[in-house]
């Protein structure tokens, strides 16, 4: 009798999943998938409002990477106006700089979430332990010292972005052609030196390059076990500036295979030209694929780990010596083993910092010129922005009406772009883990959720999603008889 | 009202001091998830309270440990759509790692151990729950929760005089 494994839901990712794994009569895997059972919405709510009001709507998808979807909207609206890199009339210099501030703090307050509070546990504790364990909690009671650290990263992060933002979440400083504040001298001084209960810039790169230790000192123990997980080739796509390195807020997309050949390389504008997007009746999460490739051969990967397979070099020295770490490890091919995607994060998780640090000791950031109004004559009507969001490539594209209301909007985000390298890590977890075994433990169970965290999806950014859903655990037989139930959570 | 409620309910006035801290939960852009930031509303235009530090916020995160660290007493107010919960209902918060946690949720109960593992402290602090009924994606506060939010402040100007 064969058995169909539902793991629903899938615990410390955003928003709601679950996971099905069909089983044979000999309890070997025949397949496995991650279904989205949200439903998209925001896409939808956007139509008919004034086309400036997107990116503060846009923004409210998600509360983790709002000022992604924020600079996002904006380069869209930069581009409804007349303004932006692909019209030759781009915002000032301290607009930009100020608008990547704010996108590499959220950047490292993302990533510090997702490593400290998601990843770590299970590489300290392992896959095995019990659930009160592995996570944020179990790491409190256990090194209380480490979580206080990682709460004063968060905090530092978040007031990067209140300082440039005007709020910790959900602030609004980007503007149709630049931003509407700069960053006064004393808050600079006051996020570069630290105060009482606020630490230091230097204090952050400390404390991302102990994080960074921590998955050397995990890999050096479980070596084995971290390298073949989930590991299989795929895609990587990245912005890259002129120089072929990653650029988290512009430049072009470039898609790298297994040899870092360029597969296809264009300005994100023609992404319509190079891109589809495949749809399956079990998840409402669609498929991106290259079209020069189709549905099977064109998938990509996108984060951290499909960041650092495509970028050449970093221009910050701690990061770029980390780096080099990195692509010495898979000898100058690109890296497929889904956990090292968290030491990738953690890479970045240093490279924000540091690239934070270059920016706060800019005084650009503190000139006046910060909007370009163009003419009303230059009005175009239709925009697309992208940037590297911390889960990956992020695209906005609105249209709008004379009248300037929104008339349509098409968001395709990192986790999207994800998903068929995602279904792709769950079968191979499913395979190692699963295969033969008659008892499912928790912690096999688990297996399978770790591999789907390295990408750090939010299934609510992916299916742009409205209310909420009931989620459970269900295990059927070959003939569709439930077998087994469980809730989660 | 159940007479438990009134049994948890201090004088608000209580809560009148600069190193309190009164925060509201929710997102107006979700409907009745717009409670935490009504009442908070209601504070700030009425002046009641007004030495505390009142701040609004979508989600509690991890380093609000930090923050309540800072302070003696906290009031936070939220949204419930607990059945059992009819108007509204206010409760002492036990510090609780209770492994509910996401990075996009996680309880006042653990955000209370955190302070006290990570600061070696434990703030007095209470949460405000209103019933909601509404939580899909458009702003305004549905006409039953407009109801429970004035029967919450009536009580809680009641119980000042």
């Amino acid at each position: 009798m064969g058995k169909k494994i539902i793991i629903d839901p899938v615990t410390r990712v955003e928003g709601h999943g679950k996971v099905t794994v069909h089983l044979d009569d000999n309890n070997k895997v025949i397949d496995a998938k991650l279904h989205v059972v949200e439903f998209r919405g925001f896409e939808k709510f956007v139509q008919g409002r004034p086309y400036w009001e997107a990116p503060m709507l846009l923004q409210r998808i998600c509360g983790i990477c709002f000022v992604s979807h924020h600079l996002c909207g904006a380069k869209v609206l930069d581009d409804m106006i007349g303004v932006g890199h692909s019209t030759g009339n781009n915002i000032t210099v301290t607009a930009e700089k100020l608008r990547r501030l704010g996108h590499y703090a959220q950047q490292l307050q993302s990533h510090v979430t997702a490593y400290f509070y998601l990843i770590v546990p299970e590489m300290l504790f392992g896959m095995d332990a019990p659930p009160e364990q592995r996570n944020v909690l179990g790491l409190l009671e256990t090194n209380p010292e480490m979580v206080k650290r990682v709460v004063a990263l968060r905090k530092w992060g978040q007031e990067v972005i209140k300082a440039v933002l005007g709020k910790k979440m959900h602030g609004i400083s980007s503007v149709p052609g630049g931003v509407n504040q700069n960053l006064s001298v004393e808050a600079r001084d006051r996020l570069l030196n630290g105060e009482e209960g606020l630490i230091s810039m230097d204090e952050v790169i400390d404390y991302a390059q102990d994080g960074l230790k921590l998955f050397y000192d995990f890999h050096k123990k479980n070596r084995e076990e971290v390298d073949t997980f989930g590991e299989f080739e795929a895609l990587n796509l990245s912005l890259v500036d002129e120089k072929g390195n990653v650029d988290y807020y512009h430049g072009k997309m470039r898609i790298v295979d297994n040899d870092k050949n360029i597969v296809e390389e264009f300005d994100y504008h023609e992404y319509l030209d190079f891109f589809s997007e495949g749809t399956e009746e079990w998840s409402y999460m669609k498929f991106p694929f290259l079209k020069s490739l189709g549905r099977e051969k064109g998938s990509v990967r996108v984060g951290p780990l499909g960041r650092l397979n495509v970028t050449k070099a970093y221009s910050t020295p701690l990061a770029q010596e980390a780096l080099e770490r990195f692509h010495h490890y898979t000898k100058g091919k690109s890296n497929n083993k889904t956990l090292h995607t968290n030491w990738a994060r953690a890479i970045e998780i240093l490279h924000s910092a540091e690239l934070i640090k270059e920016l706060l000791n800019d005084t650009d950031l503190q000139k006046d010129s910060l909007i370009l109004m163009p003419p009303k004559t230059d009005w175009t009507g239709e925009g697309i922005g992208v940037v590297e969001a911390p889960r990956g490539t992020l695209l906005h594209h609105y249209k709008a009406n004379k009248e300037g209301n929104i008339t349509f909007a098409n968001l395709v985000v990192a986790t999207t772009q994800n998903n068929t390298v995602m279904n792709r890590t769950v079968r191979s977890v499913a395979d190692k883990y699963l295969n033969g075994n008659d008892i499912i433990t928790e912690g096999m169970m688990n297996a399978i959720e770790v591999g789907i965290r390295a990408y750090d999806p939010c299934l609510s950014c992916a299916t742009h999603a409205v209310g909420q859903m009931p989620l459970v655990v269900t295990i059927f037989d070959a003939k569709g008889n439930k077998i087994d139930e469980q809730i989660k959570n | 009202m159940s007479l438990e409620i009134k049994a948890y309910c201090p004088n608000l006035t209580t809560f009148n001091t600069p190193t309190s801290l009164i925060y509201g939960i929710g997102n107006i852009g979700r409907q009745d998830d717009g409670l935490g930031w009504a009442f908070i509303d209601w504070l700030t235009k009425e002046s009641i309270l007004s030495k505390a530090e009142t701040m609004k916020h979508y989600q509690l995160h991890l380093e609000d440990a930090d923050l309540i660290s800072h302070k003696k007493r906290v009031l936070f107010i939220d949204a419930t759509k607990e059945a059992a919960v009819e108007t509204f209902e206010f409760v002492k918060i036990e510090p609780k790692l209770d492994f509910t946690f996401t990075s996009h949720d996680i309880s006042i109960a653990s955000i209370l151990a955190t302070c006290n593992l990570c600061f070696d402290y434990i703030p007095e602090v209470y949460l405000l729950k209103i019933k909601g009924y509404e939580w899909e994606l458009k702003e305004g506060l549905t006409d039953k929760a407009i109801e429970n939010l004035n029967i919450s402040k009536d009580y809680f100007k009641n119980i000042q005089k």
